[in-house]
């Protein structure tokens, strides 16, 4: 155990390392909010509502903020494990008396805690600017639940793209693909609640809101029965996920061509 | 006692053949076509416990295939291996604990960090006790001479203080076996001797053993005892280094030094004259043909000599001419 906690800490450093680069990265959020606080206020004034499907302004913003927080504080680690294999560095990472998955699962972990902390000091910030105070302290406690468990969705899915480097080495168009998805059906943009009844059905037999749109909605509209659902549907695809992973590491060890030498 | 066994491990690649050009990148979009690559091919040897093995080849003779072979990161296409008793690939974890590695040409240190960080790292990766760790930390430093730069971020150490730095970090678990690919590329020979001295130390004081794979002739003679060459996936010499000399090639390169000037006609059957000046004759050899004894004797009898220097072939002429050769053959006595 405490190999990876030192493996945490060990990326946490790193990522403070260049404090000028990392503080440059959480301007990001405050770049997008401001867009569509923008995009968001003209929509209101075009249809000439107060709400949108019970969702007001405020309510849109700060849901786009935890969503974004959660995004830009995604693990990474396909990226990693695809450079890893592209350079040769696997080697060194196979050859430490560790599991390699948890051994990414930590990296990832000490990488996106810094972010996820930055980004919502100054995600609460800009959003404060833009909309008003900030949902309740009971928002605050299901998002972060939710947060949790949407952090763990996106490990396994960053990991199983990650494994596929095994193969093919290069695994960007993947993780392009898989973001989008997330961002359409995942809710990222537009919470769910705004998309029609049918897509919503299908929508919630995928993983994907689980990922985004479960801490984003219940950051902005705490409801206890939706906070039920949205956790045993998150921990239900947790487990899939995870056993994918497992299955997917165990056949790729073998797949494995190492570059250099 | 036996650390690495190795058996008829062989291990064979698919790698997807593309012709230059467009035309030819859209037909391997559709239909791809493989070449098979035999990186190891049947490859049998062993090691013993706290030896210094050399394991040399020409590029692409399957050594890094095999090392990673024997580390458990690649799987083998057939044979067996036993590396500490455990079957590498099988038992990667557990022999993590016991063996070291440092791949020469890619870094294992923590690029952004102090080179501490990572010692601590790895301290508490191979569950080392924290004090442990730090005296372990100091001891290798001082045998290394990287005290000064623990604390500098990696990134900013030269190539031969980052070796350093690496191959110490290698060695913080007390592995009975380290594995060396190439430690010694793109160090100055300055460099160069310190990384040497500092292994040569570790194996003496610890009883480490150490399989290393070189281009450097020089890490061969001053470290290793044995040696193995590979080529084409195979292994073509195994001997001790000192008979790679004296069995391999057995010219001798001989200058000497006269008080007076050389005579005319200075001549000696079976010899060959490199070079006449002066005052001073420079010959070659084959002590297969040509006795020791009676080159000596012509040599002082034609005048009073000064000075004479009798040397080897550079081992690199004998390596060569071992990696030219396409069969495997010769296998020495150990």
């Amino acid at each position: 155990m405490k190999k990876y906690l030192a493996v945490i800490n060990m990326q946490f450093i790193n990522n403070i390392a260049y404090p000028g680069d990392f503080l440059g990265r959480s301007v990001s959020i405050a770049v997008f909010l401001f867009i569509f606080a923008g995009l968001w206020k003209t929509t209101f004034l075009v249809t000439g509502t107060d709400t949108l499907n019970g969702l007001t302004f405020a309510n849109l913003l700060w849901y786009l903020m935890m969503a974004e927080t959660i995004e830009l504080g995604r693990p990474r680690i396909n990226r990693v494990i695809s450079e890893q294999v592209k350079n040769g560095e696997v080697a060194y990472i196979l050859s430490k008396p560790y599991n390699f998955i948890l051994y990414h699962f930590s990296f990832g972990l000490g990488d996106s805690l810094l972010r996820i902390i930055m980004n919502i000091i100054v995600g609460v910030l800009i959003t404060w600017l833009l909309a008003g105070p900030p949902p309740s302290p009971l928002g605050w406690v299901m998002a972060l639940t939710a947060m949790i468990g949407a952090w763990l969705l996106h490990f396994c899915m960053m990991a199983l793209i990650g494994l596929a480097a095994f193969l093919v080495e290069e695994t960007n168009s993947f993780e392009l693909v898989y973001q989008k998805m997330v961002f359409v059906l995942g809710g990222m943009m537009l919470p769910l609640d705004l998309f029609p009844e049918w897509l919503q059905r299908i929508t919630r037999m995928l993983p994907f809101p689980y990922m985004m749109y479960a801490p984003a909605r219940l950051f902005v509209k705490p409801d206890l029965s939706l906070f039920g659902q949205m956790l045993a549907g998150q921990w239900i695809w947790v487990a899939v996920l995870v056993f994918a992973v497992a299955l997917a590491y165990r056949g790729s060890e073998k797949v494995l061509t190492v570059n250099g030498g | 006692m036996i650390a690495i066994e190795v058996n008829q491990l062989q291990k064979t690649f698919q790698t997807k053949r593309k012709a230059a050009g467009l035309a030819a990148s859209w037909r391997a979009l559709f239909r791809p076509e493989y070449s098979t690559v035999e990186a190891v091919r049947g490859l049998s040897f062993h090691m013993e416990a706290g030896e210094l093995l050399g394991f040399i080849g020409p590029n692409g003779a399957g050594k890094s295939t095999t090392i990673k072979m024997l580390t458990g990161i690649l799987h083998p296409s057939a044979g067996e291996a036993k590396v500490l008793g455990l079957t590498p690939w099988r038992e990667r974890q557990k022999l993590a604990f016991h063996i070291g590695t440092v791949f020469g040409q890619r870094p294992q240190l923590w690029y952004h960090l102090p080179a501490i960080d990572t010692f601590t790292l790895f301290g508490r990766i191979y569950e080392l006790d924290d004090r442990e760790t730090k005296k372990r930390i100091d001891f290798l430093a001082e045998a290394f001479e990287i005290c000064d730069l623990l604390e500098t971020p990696v990134r900013k150490l030269s190539l031969g203080q980052r070796m350093r730095c690496e191959v110490a970090a290698s060695l913080l678990h007390r592995p009975k076996l380290i594995l060396l690919d190439e430690p010694s590329i793109g160090l100055d020979v300055v460099a160069k001797q310190h990384i040497r001295d500092a292994i040569r130390r570790m194996n003496q004081e610890e009883g480490v053993g150490v399989l290393l794979t070189s281009h450097d002739a020089g890490d061969l003679e001053a470290l290793c005892r044995r040696v193995i060459i590979v080529n084409h996936g195979q292994i073509v010499y195994e001997d001790k280094v000192s008979n790679l000399k004296r069995k391999h090639l057995t010219t001798k390169l001989v200058e000497v030094r006269y008080a007076e000037e050389v005579p005319q006609g200075f001549h000696l059957e079976g010899v060959d004259i490199l070079k006449v000046g002066r005052y001073g004759v420079k010959l070659r050899f084959d002590t297969e043909h040509t006795p020791v004894d009676a080159v000596m004797a012509y040599l002082s009898s034609v005048g009073a000599l000064v000075d004479i220097t009798i040397s080897d072939p550079p081992l690199e002429e004998v390596i060569a001419k071992i990696y030219k050769e396409a069969a495997p053959k010769d296998v020495g006595i150990l």
